[in-house]
């Protein structure tokens, strides 16, 4: 194999980058495409790896599925790459597994997806249910009831996230007292018919799947027909920062999110990485969880070359199982049977800065489960004592 | 999408299936084992031979090849004896035909891909499932026919000796099996028989 034929045996080693900074769920995208310039800028910063510089081949696919398959081929055959990071719904993984399956390339997926997926091409750092919609439902369950709406958008992942709900509602004898998907480029009107509707059946908690766009437009319609977020919350594991960045601190506050990052993770990693951050894209720039595993499986990936020699996917295969590495959660660590990551679940509550207070955390980091089909919600959710009283003044 | 109905119940339980694989120690076997444990079945590794098959038993996943031709496994095919699902590594008239021995409701080709393995089983499942239904019924259903039969034949001969009409001969079968004891069918045999040795 000639150097040319390698694609990066000599100078810089090459990573493809396929994140959206158009379209739908460009938002979160963003976040990511940005945490990963961090992450190799830190890298490069401190002399590369193994003597040679990281260099980003960004691509925008513009939230299409189709662009992301014809990209990460444009990727791998006319840039020479066969290290990706990117993605984002689970359409543009699906769109992309089989390109680098025939390459044999790597994709590092860092999004909250639905599961039921194992590709030896593919490493997940983003989280599996039993991660997120399943610490979600055992403490919303719990703590709120179990008469729940059900919003999502119109594809596979809330899909099958409310299954999971659904499953656990009749589990406890709930109910389900509506279960609704909208278009993923649905108007605000759409959003505002739901929210009147939520307003009539009168939930114990509304449990959203809508992702993107959506997100501001349903928090806003729900702020909008005067429901209150501290009797009444939407619980979700897909609204971050980046999407009440959008909304406003004021329509957010007192809603529920899982995830297995904030932006107020109070670790040293995190106070550094925040810091860096909004130190080279600007201090109005918020993190969050696409963010921080978009982040740390950068640094994983660069270890992992570190520790072979090579960017060889091959042979990073052969150390990726098992590498563990200080994320900004906390210790993250790849599963060595599923290439899905242990992260480290929180519960999260807005608050009037627009930030998550923290009120439940898994006791230890959590195992990815990605096939598990018959759900129990872990007990720490049920066993937390959370302070659910309204903080800050009546609204 | 309208609504997500309750999960299946051959999903839900898939963490308690034991799966029998008879396969050699190869990538293929690697891949197979390896999802299979991904998905959380229990799971037990035999090659080549398996002449009793462990209690318990919900599913057996089986390298069909050239080499496993010869291969006799007793406990196939009986009534008891769980679905099947072949790892197929050619696609020859031959091998197909070993394939379609096993009456397999899916297949696994090779190289083995941790994708498909899931849909693969849940199918099996469900079909076999619903195909063991299928079988007790018709036999509930030949059952059944066998019976009307004889009772209708006794009936021919009681009217044809006594000269009383269909629903009276009924209604004495009836009081016989009463008196005896016995099932109305278990008489209607008896007539049935009892004339057969007079026809001589």
């Amino acid at each position: 194999m000639t150097s040319k034929d390698a694609g990066s045996t000599s100078g810089s080693i090459k990573i493809g980058v396929l994140y959206s900074r158009s379209g739908v769920t460009s938002a979160a995208e963003t976040a990511q495409l940005q945490a990963t310039i961090l992450a190799v800028e830190e890298i490069n910063r401190a002399g590369g790896v193994l003597d040679r510089e990281i260099e980003l081949v960004c691509l925008d696919p513009q939230c299409q599925p189709r662009n992301y398959a014809d990209l990460a081929e444009q990727l791998i055959l006319k840039h020479r790459v066969r290290l990706i990071v990117g993605c984002y719904m689970s359409s543009t993984r699906k769109a992309v597994i089989p390109i680098v399956e025939r390459h044999n390339a790597l994709l590092f997926y860092a999004t909250p997806y639905e599961g039921f997926e194992y590709s030896r091409n593919v490493i997940y750092t983003g989280a599996a249910p039993n991660q997120n919609t399943l610490p979600l439902a055992g403490f919303m369950l719990t703590h709120y009831g179990s008469r729940v709406s059900m919003i999502g958008s119109d594809y596979i992942c809330p899909y099958e996230s409310n299954r999971v709900m659904s499953d656990l509602i009749l589990e406890r004898g709930g109910e389900k007292l509506d279960e609704t998907y909208l278009p993923l480029d649905a108007r605000w009107e759409s959003y505002l018919d739901v929210a009147k509707r939520i307003r009539q059946l009168s939930p114990d908690f509304i449990f959203s799947t809508v992702v993107g766009e959506g997100i501001p437009h349903l928090y806003r319609a729900f702020a909008h027909v005067g429901l209150d977020p501290y009797r009444m919350p939407i619980a979700s594991h897909m609204t971050s920062e980046a999407e009440i960045a959008i909304m406003g601190n004021d329509v957010a506050e007192g809603h529920i999110t899982s995830a297995a990052y904030f932006q107020t993770v109070d670790t040293a990693a995190n106070r550094l990485a925040v810091a860096r951050y909004q130190a080279r894209f600007g201090d109005d720039q918020t993190t969050n969880m696409c963010w921080e595993a978009a982040y740390f499986q950068m640094h994983l990936l660069v270890d992992a070359i570190r520790r072979v020699g090579s960017d060889d996917p091959t042979l990073l295969l052969r150390v990726l199982p098992g590498l563990e590495y200080q994320a900004p959660q906390g210790r993250v660590r790849i599963d060595e049977y599923n290439n899905h990551t242990y992260l480290h679940p929180l519960i999260g509550r807005v608050n009037t800065q627009g930030r998550f207070d923290v009120i439940g955390r898994a006791p230890e980091r959590v195992k990815a489960d990605p096939y598990v089909v018959s759900h129990t919600t872990p007990r720490w959710t049920s066993e937390a004592r959370p302070d659910l009283e309204r903080t800050g003044g009546d609204r | 999408m309208k609504s997500t109905a309750a999960t299946p119940s051959i999903l839900r339980d898939l963490r308690s299936l034991k799966v029998v694989v008879i396969h050699p120690q190869d990538q293929d076997g690697d891949e197979l084992l390896a999802q299979l444990q991904r998905i959380g079945c229990d799971v037990e590794v035999f090659w080549p031979r398996l002449d009793c098959l462990p209690a318990n038993t919900g599913l057996v996943l089986m390298a069909v090849r050239p080499e496993t031709l010869s291969m006799n496994f007793p406990w196939l095919g009986s009534s008891t004896s769980p679905p099947v699902i072949p790892v197929v590594t050619y696609e020859n008239p031959i091998t197909i035909e070993a394939v379609l021995q096993l009456n397999a409701f899916s297949t696994i080709p090779s190289p083995v891909r941790s994708f498909g393995l899931l849909t693969a089983i849940a199918v099996a499942l469900t079909q076999f499932k619903a195909s063991r239904m299928r079988d007790r019924y018709i036999d509930r259903l030949e059952q059944k026919q066998a019976k009307v039969r004889v009772i209708q034949q006794a009936k021919q001969i009681v009217m044809d000796t006594r000269g009383v009409s269909e629903e009276q001969a009924y209604q004495m079968l009836r009081a016989q099996a009463m008196l005896k004891r016995e099932q109305i069918e278990t008489v209607a045999g008896e007539i049935v028989k009892a004339r057969e040795t007079l026809s001589f």
